[in-house]
């Protein structure tokens, strides 16, 4: 896959500490970013990273990478878990909206036929549609909050290369709150594994001032 | 001793390359070793490029379609339901035949989509979206006759258990309210699930826009997308788990419609086979509109013949081909049924239905849907491209005498012949239906104009090589993970 990808820049030569910066010189360091041309070269920093002890650090990839999420170490997501609860939920509200004014406030009958539990086989269809329909809701909204978004801006896109077209490859961003940052040691770790166009991502000067 | 292992080995090595096991092999989902960044290229560009005139000469003829057909429905609305030609006996006619019509047309998209995705049928991956997207479009179709053909529009929210000082509530034991929950819900989930699945793909265009309008409204609807690891566990996880739910609302929609029919005592109507029937039938009519629509983009847009390859068509004209063939068999079934019933009602219903003044309804829709799609047994037609699009309008134009023909043949002639009246369309009629015809053709083309018609990540995550492992799996692999 690698010859489909465009070349890195500044993969031949190490440039030290005089690290191309992104976004403006004045503020603070936002996080040191690269770009990988495979997957492979990705996932291969992170185990490295994660043996260093560096927590604070985010992959982003233009389609989901086998094996990243594991060399992360990040959970299973909880979302099924939430969606388990909204379907019980759902159940619950209604077989209460179906119930309640059948059998108590206003019992429509009609030929006689029953309208408590034992005419439980009525009530289902509109049970598995309303089920269904929470389900899905709370799986993409969970999805959404649990992805951190919406958020529509992002210290990342200070960072002209990723901002202007992410699917061009694998990159990664360490940030520089981490309590093992250090931007020599990481600038070579990330040189020595063969990654490109190492950056240090500053945040963007604001409007006012 | 060595001879014989010889030979052992020369005949292995002949049986790997033998055609038997070489039909084995897959085909490729992206043909010509396209890379990556080939298919981003390719499907953004759909989106990106000038707006060819041939987009607005056509949208321009649907959207006049649409428009008279919302003038047809304001002045339905305005002057009563007498302007349609429903009439005692028959009180549902074009409404629910459309309706029916386009909510059966919708479930081949969610099949299409969501069941082949669980079961891991990768050639489907390229034209899932589209075929959402028609889902979608085709729902909207159908929600306009449920909601207007009560007549008093503005009397809807009856439908709905809305606590109201009248004292009245609607009878949860009727399939009529059921409807009114499944196509809600329907819409719903399918409206999300293709949402959903566009937003990774929404953030590319976000990233490519050149202008400040296209950045800032792709940035809005892609809430921010950056394609980081840990979203990418959830959406994937999201992905099954909506897979999984619309799998099992495709079925329960179309069994709750089918109940519409079935749970009265109307002869010709009160059968148990009803809900297969409709489910075949909506996948049968959805797969043969998935090739109408897909057959035509691919020839406008040529870069596409790489990603929609024949033989995932051909894969689409099979699964018409069964559809079809499962249509044709409940046709057969249910004459026999009439006539092993013993009931001289039913036996009445269906011998009316093939002889009396309405015979050509039925006689048009069992000679085209049991005849055209067992034209697919032949590679030949299944790879004849022309004559694939006319035979997949054929078959649509086949589903719609099948419902034509199952609301108003049943319901002209009912148990008291004195009532009998047959069933004759008006203007108004006609119009709107073609003006939900120019609906689903708009909102299409605006599809095709302003949204990703592939699913990118999808696509390049089953690129070779696009796996560290050097294995190109889909991304449904949390299926395996969930088990």
């Amino acid at each position: 896959m690698s010859h489909h990808l465009p070349k890195t820049q500044g993969s031949s030569g190490f440039q030290g500490h005089h690290l191309p910066v992104a976004g403006s010189k004045e503020e603070p360091l936002y996080a040191i970013g690269a770009r990988f041309e495979t997957p492979e070269a990705l996932v291969q920093v992170v185990d490295h990273l994660r043996d260093q002890g560096v927590s604070l650090y985010e992959c982003f990839t233009p389609y989901p990478v086998h094996g990243l999420a594991e060399s992360m170490r990040l959970p299973k997501s909880v979302l099924s878990l939430l969606v388990l609860g909204g379907g019980i939920s759902a159940v619950l509200i209604a077989l209460s909206m179906e119930l309640i004014p059948s059998c108590l406030i206003y019992p429509l009958v009609v030929d006689g036929k029953p309208l408590n539990l034992s005419a439980l086989p009525q009530y289902i269809p509109i049970i598995v549609a309303l089920t269904i329909m929470i389900g899905a809701v709370t799986a993409v909204v969970g999805m959404i909050l649990l992805g951190g978004m919406p958020r529509w801006n992002n210290p990342m896109f200070a960072w002209d290369l990723f901002a202007k077209d992410a699917s061009r490859g694998f990159f990664l961003a360490v940030e520089a709150r981490d309590r093992k940052f250090s931007t020599s040691a990481l600038t070579e770790l990330l040189h020595e594994l063969g990654a490109g166009d190492i950056t240090a991502i500053h945040e963007e000067a604001s409007e006012g001032k | 001793m060595s001879t014989t292992s010889n030979i052992t080995t020369t005949q292995e090595t002949s049986e790997l390359n033998s055609p038997d096991l070489h039909l084995l092999e897959r085909p490729p989902q992206v043909l010509n070793n396209r890379n990556p960044l080939w298919v981003t290229d390719a499907v953004c560009s759909i989106v990106e490029g000038k707006t060819p005139l041939w987009w607005y000469a056509a949208i321009a003829f649907t959207g006049t379609f649409a428009a008279i057909g919302g003038a047809c429905i304001l002045y339905m609305i305005c002057t009563g339901v007498g302007v349609w030609g429903s009439n005692s006996p028959c009180f549902w006619a074009w409404d629910i035949t459309n309706f029916i019509f386009w909510v059966s047309m919708a479930h081949a998209g969610s099949l299409i989509s969501a069941l082949l995705f669980l079961t891991r049928q990768k050639w489907s991956l390229s034209i899932s979206r589209a075929a959402e997207a028609m889902t979608v479009f085709a729902i909207v179709c159908a929600g306009v006759y449920p909601a207007i053909h009560i007549g008093r529009v503005w009397f809807v929210w009856f439908l709905f258990p809305v606590p109201n000082s009248y004292g009245m509530w609607p009878n949860f034991s009727s399939p009529l309210l059921w409807d009114v929950f499944a196509v809600t819900s329907y819409l719903t989930v399918s409206s999300l699930f293709w949402f959903a699945g566009m937003i990774p793909d929404l953030a590319v265009l976000r990233d490519r826009a050149t202008t400040k309008v296209r950045k800032f409204a792709y940035g809005i609807v892609s809430l921010g997308w950056l394609g980081t690891a840990r979203q990418w566990r959830h959406y994937e996880m999201m992905y099954v788990l909506l897979a999984g739910l619309t799998s099992v609302l495709v079925v329960t929609v179309t069994t709750i419609v089918a109940s519409d029919c079935a749970t009265s005592v109307v002869p010709g109507w009160h059968a148990t086979i009803f809900p297969f029937y409709f489910m075949v039938g909506a996948v049968y009519s959805g797969s043969a509109a998935v090739l109408t629509l897909l057959l035509p983009l691919r020839l406008i847009y040529p870069q596409l013949r790489d990603l929609i390859t024949p033989s995932q068509l051909d894969k689409v004209c099979k699964l018409l081909l069964l559809m079809g063939s499962c249509v044709g068999y409940v046709y057969v079934f249910e004459l026999f049924n009439a006539w092993y019933s013993a009931n001289p009602f039913e036996r009445g219903a269906f011998w009316e239905r093939f002889t009396g003044s309405s015979a050509w309804y039925a006689i048009t829709c069992l000679s085209i849907n049991l005849t055209v799609p067992q034209l697919f047994w032949f590679k030949a037609v299944r790879r004849c491209l022309p004559l694939v699009f006319v035979l997949a309008i054929l078959c649509n134009v086949g589903m719609w005498f099948e419902r034509f023909m199952i609301v108003t043949s049943t319901l002209t002639h009912d148990f008291l012949p004195s009532s009998w009246k047959d069933f004759h369309p008006t203007i108004v009629d006609i119009l709107t239906a073609t003006g939900t015809l120019g609906i689903f053709f708009t909102l299409f083309l605006l599809f095709i104009r302003f949204v990703p018609i592939m699913s990118m990540n999808e696509l390049k995550a089953t690129l070779p090589g696009a796996q560290p492992h050097g294995d190109a799996i889909n991304s449904n692999h949390l299926a395996e993970e969930a088990h």
